[in-house]
């Protein structure tokens, strides 16, 4: 295609020459949980490597499988540095019903509006990304959870990195509620027990939701020890027309990714988090100023799970916590109200300062779809 | 790893905690948090009895699965 009708394809089908990726984290530069995690697998294991980038691993049955995820760094293709990287540890071969596994982006249902889902002028959208690995068989599914419907595509990856482009037309029906709630999400489904595949495969058909089509004809990630899995540059946009991936900086990827889940780690012996005050000698109350105004107010916290790793400074005396860091409900989409206990502070009034005092703590605040 | 109740704090908010392999807490949350929810939708036939008792008292509320 000449650069002239490249072009003319980008107006034809309205594509925004900015801002155009609904994905965000597409290129694997935001690792803020972590940059590896072995024995992924369980029913709780949802958000464990990459930013936005969760597991959907919540099927009728627990899978057996097991695999470890990290932020591998490639040079094996031209410009991106990262790839998020699935290598299988334990074999699921004797695979129940419920079994699923997904990798699985959410995206709110305020930045989708430009699909004008569930109307007369539903719009098109181009799903892209690099995917390389053991030569299998999967699903890319886009899935309107509030109206209960999807739509979906089998991929072949290879053992080569390949550009896949997957266009699935507009949908006219179920409209996508303009707010921060889940709008749709972004599936790839690696794995399924006959629950999710016991159906039939259509192609690029909007149709209600049937979960028996769902992993319909695909391989299974966890059918060997020799399987993996690379992917990077995941782009979803508005059109017919898959656009070279669009690059952000990382401080910009950053920032989106903050907005449903913010980590500050230990920097240094002079690690204060926040201020705060105390209601007793051994209950306060830290009040954590956010970087970006989340989603929604934060719902949880994570941490290391050793007390000793958080303290205080007020009053002339440092002391460690008793018990580890938890959320508070008077929380806001701004600031994280976190509770720290201590066996006795030196006072029951006044301003405290709290601080991670061990190189392994860490607070991380979510506001997670 | 498993759920549990934590405590109920000055606001008469229930905290819920996350008790992973090793024994350690590492997460902490509210009743509506979506990991918390979606790990109640898993088990919701075999819940700990005290995250039982709370759904029992209409205290947590399991929504919907994904």
């Amino acid at each position: 295609m000449s650069k002239a009708a490249e072009l003319a394809a980008l107006i034809g089908s309205q594509t925004a020459l900015s801002n155009r990726n609904l994905v965000i984290n597409g290129a694997m530069q935001v690792s803020q949980r972590a940059t590896s995690a072995t024995g992924i697998g369980g029913t709780g294991d949802t958000y464990k490597v990459l930013d936005r980038f969760r597991y959907g691993l919540n099927g009728g049955d627990a899978t057996a499988g097991r695999f470890t995820a990290s932020q591998a760094a490639i040079t094996d293709l031209p410009g991106f540095g990262f790839a998020h990287k699935l290598d299988c540890t334990t074999a699921d071969t004797s695979i129940a019903a419920g079994e699923a596994f997904t990798i699985q982006q959410r995206i709110e249902g305020q930045n989708l509006q430009q699909l004008a889902k569930g109307t007369s002028s539903a719009k098109a959208v181009t799903v892209s990304f690099y995917a390389k690995g053991t030569a299998k068989k999967y699903m890319l599914e886009i899935q309107d959870a509030e109206n209960s419907r999807i739509i979906q595509q089998q991929f072949d990856v290879t053992t080569s990195w390949q550009r896949f482009s997957i266009t699935f037309p507009g949908d006219t029906s179920g409209t996508v509620a303009n707010d921060n709630a889940v709008g749709l999400y972004l599936n790839m489904w690696l794995h399924g027990g006959s629950t999710y595949s016991s159906g039939t495969y259509n192609a690029s058909t909007w149709k209600a939701q049937s979960n028996a089509d769902r992993a319909a004809g695909i391989d299974s990630f966890f059918s060997s020890t020799d399987n993996e899995l690379f992917i990077t540059g995941v782009q979803m946009e508005l059109g017919e027309q898959a656009t070279p991936f669009e690059h952000r900086s990382f401080a910009d990827e950053l920032a989106r990714c903050q907005r449903y889940y913010f980590r500050i780690n230990y920097n240094g012996d002079n690690n204060y988090f926040a201020a705060g005050g105390v209601y007793t000698t051994t209950a306060a109350m830290a009040m954590l100023p956010l970087p970006v105004e989340m989603r929604a107010a934060p719902t949880a916290i994570d941490q290391s799970g050793t007390a000793a790793h958080y303290g205080s400074w007020g009053n002339g005396a440092t002391q460690v916590c008793s018990a580890v860091p938890a959320i508070r409900g008077s929380s806001s989409k701004t600031t994280c109200a976190i509770d720290l206990t201590f066996s006795s502070l030196n006072s029951a009034t006044g301003t405290y300062n709290y601080r991670i005092v061990n190189a392994s703590g860490y607070i991380g605040v979510s506001a997670e779809l | 790893m498993s759920y549990s109740v934590m405590k109920t704090n000055e606001d008469n908010e229930v905290i819920y905690q996350r008790t992973d392999a090793d024994g350690l807490v590492r997460r902490t949350c509210l009743a509506h948090d979506p990991e918390f929810q979606s790990w109640l939708s898993a088990n919701q036939s075999s819940l700990p009895d005290d995250i039982q008792a709370k759904v029992d008292d209409g205290i947590l509320t399991i929504a919907d699965a994904d």
